[in-house]
């Protein structure tokens, strides 16, 4: 099992410095134009667009939660999505799962040894994209003093990998139960979606206020008092949970699933042979 | 051949909702031979294929290989087996050396290093390339390496030979008895008549599936029909020979070509009074057989 672990990442390794460095770019792009346009966002900080994407453009701790906090989390999340979906239901596929399955290791073995790749993949994508962003914070010149420090920036942008977490689980979970990569990969997409513009709807409009509780952003601070607080414990307790019960669903749909067949667990498809 | 039992199947179903996969399928395949498995597209070869390897879970009934529970023991059945997929699926952007590490990295056994470098040279490939670079026949080299390497005590190939030139397809055949030669155990599926005949010791076969037929090369092509030349010394009429269980293949004057499911008395009393002069039993290959089961005037190999 171990050394398909290590398959998983070495095979990754291209995606791991590519999305890593990819973040830092896109950080740096949004951090380092705001100096220079603070003044001009805040005649647009009441637009209703705005708040509906969860922007905040008052101040430099608020721009940097809801578009530094945000926008790099969500292109982590949109990797997991891909990653996720592809392992699985990508790998059923095009065939090469048949293979990894005919090799002496249960389906518990191979499910958990690419959970863990997976996972650990977002993790180094997280820590190179947050090293990167403190640098580049470190590096610009403001001229007010802020709340915000590379270190603080640091972990706040570590405190979103639980999201991405749960979004993994959630990914193999799709891939073990429903037919085809395509098919997951629009679930789970439709699914961020609805779930990112839950939470911001649902903070503009009261009567949706409960909604809240069923969004994944919910459960992510991206307020300016991550910087000073921290995240929340029970944040990320919720999230890690989520994640580990669509991870033991995926394992026991995995268990069940007929590999090459690919169809509805009610009515596993036609027959190749 | 021992009498050990490594595959068994007891009454083993797939269904895929309404659709058939195989039914009730019954096979047994002992320690030591080679096992060929026979049947059109969609019959359920590969369906079976991947239930023995729990790659798909029975609907109903059971496997057992090596005395395990092909569900219960899949992780230790498989560290004693290799598998040759139909539809080999290899990472394209690896290369075929890394791959063949990998495949031998997730098993508890030690790769004999001088024995892939024979199976290599012998099959003629290079692995120092990415998949995307090979052409399909260098691919499903690959797939028969990987096949062959870990020595493993059973086999099962699916077309295994499905895309090689005819002198790798050889060396794939060579490869096969060598196995047998080793005492390990062969399970092949193919539509290779030719193939099947030259190194397999039994075939199964199966129709819509169902296993209809298992039988020794040898016995089933002894016994199915029979082709015999009768040499005349005066020519039959044409409705001369009409009789159940007897066909006319050809007929050039006094010679004549029969194709016979049966018991010989009925034709040879039908046949005396024009005079015999010659009989000359011809041999049948297990295409012509596999044909008689299939063909468009299939009669399940019963009454050809």
């Amino acid at each position: 099992m171990f050394n398909l672990l290590i398959h998983e990442i070495r095979s990754r390794w291209r995606a791991i410095l590519g999305w890593g460095f990819g973040l830092i770019l896109f950080g740096a792009v949004y951090i380092s134009i705001f100096p220079g346009l603070f003044e001009q966002l805040q005649s647009l900080k009441d637009l209703s667009v705005y708040k509906l994407v969860g922007m905040r453009l008052g101040s430099v701790e608020g721009y940097m939660a809801s578009v530094v906090l945000v926008y790099i989390p969500i292109l982590l999340c949109i990797y997991c999505i891909i990653a996720s979906t592809s392992t699985l239901a990508g790998e059923e596929d095009n065939g090469t799962l048949e293979l990894i399955v005919s090799m002496p290791l249960s389906r518990g073995q191979i499910l958990t040894a690419k959970a863990i790749a997976l996972s650990g993949v977002a993790l180094f994508i997280m820590i190179i994209a947050s090293i990167g962003n403190a640098f580049i914070l470190a590096a610009i010149k403001i001229d007010n003093p802020i709340n915000v420090t590379p270190f603080g920036l640091f972990t706040a942008l570590m405190s979103s990998l639980p999201l991405a977490l749960v979004l993994i689980m959630i990914g193999f979970f799709l891939g073990a139960i429903l037919p085809n990569h395509r098919l997951s990969a629009t679930v789970l997409t439709i699914f961020f979606i609805a779930s990112f513009f839950g939470e911001n709807i649902a903070g503009m409009v009261k009567s949706l206020e409960p909604i809240r509780y069923l969004s994944l952003f919910n459960y992510y601070n991206t307020t300016e008092t991550i910087f000073t607080d921290g995240a929340q414990l029970s944040d990320i307790v919720i999230l890690l949970g989520i994640a580990a019960v669509f991870f033991i669903l995926a394992l026991i749909c995995f268990q069940r699933r007929n590999i090459t067949v690919g169809a509805w667990p009610w009515q596993r498809g036609k027959i190749t042979d | 051949m021992s009498s050990e039992i490594i595959i068994q199947t007891n009454d083993l179903s797939v269904y895929y909702g309404a659709h058939r996969g195989i039914k009730d399928l019954n096979l047994s395949v002992q320690k030591g031979e080679v096992f060929g498995f026979l049947g059109p597209n969609g019959a359920g070869k590969t369906t079976t294929l991947r239930t023995i390897l729990d790659i798909i879970h029975p609907t109903q009934g059971s496997a057992t290989l090596f005395g395990l529970d092909s569900q219960k023991d899949g992780a230790a059945i498989r560290e004693r087996i290799s598998y040759l997929p139909g539809e080999l699926s290899l990472y394209p952007s690896m290369k075929a050396s890394y791959f063949l590490d990998l495949l031998v990295s997730l098993q508890k056994n030690k790769l004999d290093d001088s024995y892939l470098e024979q199976l290599l040279e012998r099959i003629g490939l290079d692995p120092s390339r990415k998949m995307k670079e090979y052409s399909h026949g260098n691919k499903q080299k690959i797939g028969v390496v990987a096949a062959f390497m870990g020595k493993k005590e059973l086999i099962i190939l699916d077309e295994p030979t499905l895309g090689l030139d005819p002198l790798v397809q050889q060396t794939v055949l060579e490869l096969v008895q060598e196995v047998k030669d080793e005492g390990r155990t062969v399970f092949l599926s193919s539509h290779n008549l030719k193939e099947v005949q030259a190194v397999c010791d039994r075939v199964g076969i199966i129709q819509n599936g169902e296993l209809i037929k298992t039988e020794k090369v040898e016995t089933l092509i002894n016994q199915q029909f029979k082709r015999l030349e009768i040499h005349f010394r005066k020519e039959p009429p044409p409705d001369a020979f009409a009789i159940e269980g007897v066909k006319e293949i050809s007929r050039d004057g006094n010679l004549i070509l029969f194709e016979v499911s049966q018991d010989l008395d009925r034709l040879m009393e039908k046949a005396a009074p024009y005079g015999i002069i010659d009989i000359e039993t011809k041999a049948v290959s297990l295409e012509e057989i596999f044909l008689a089961f299939y063909g468009p005037h299939n009669t399940g190999g019963k009454n050809v």
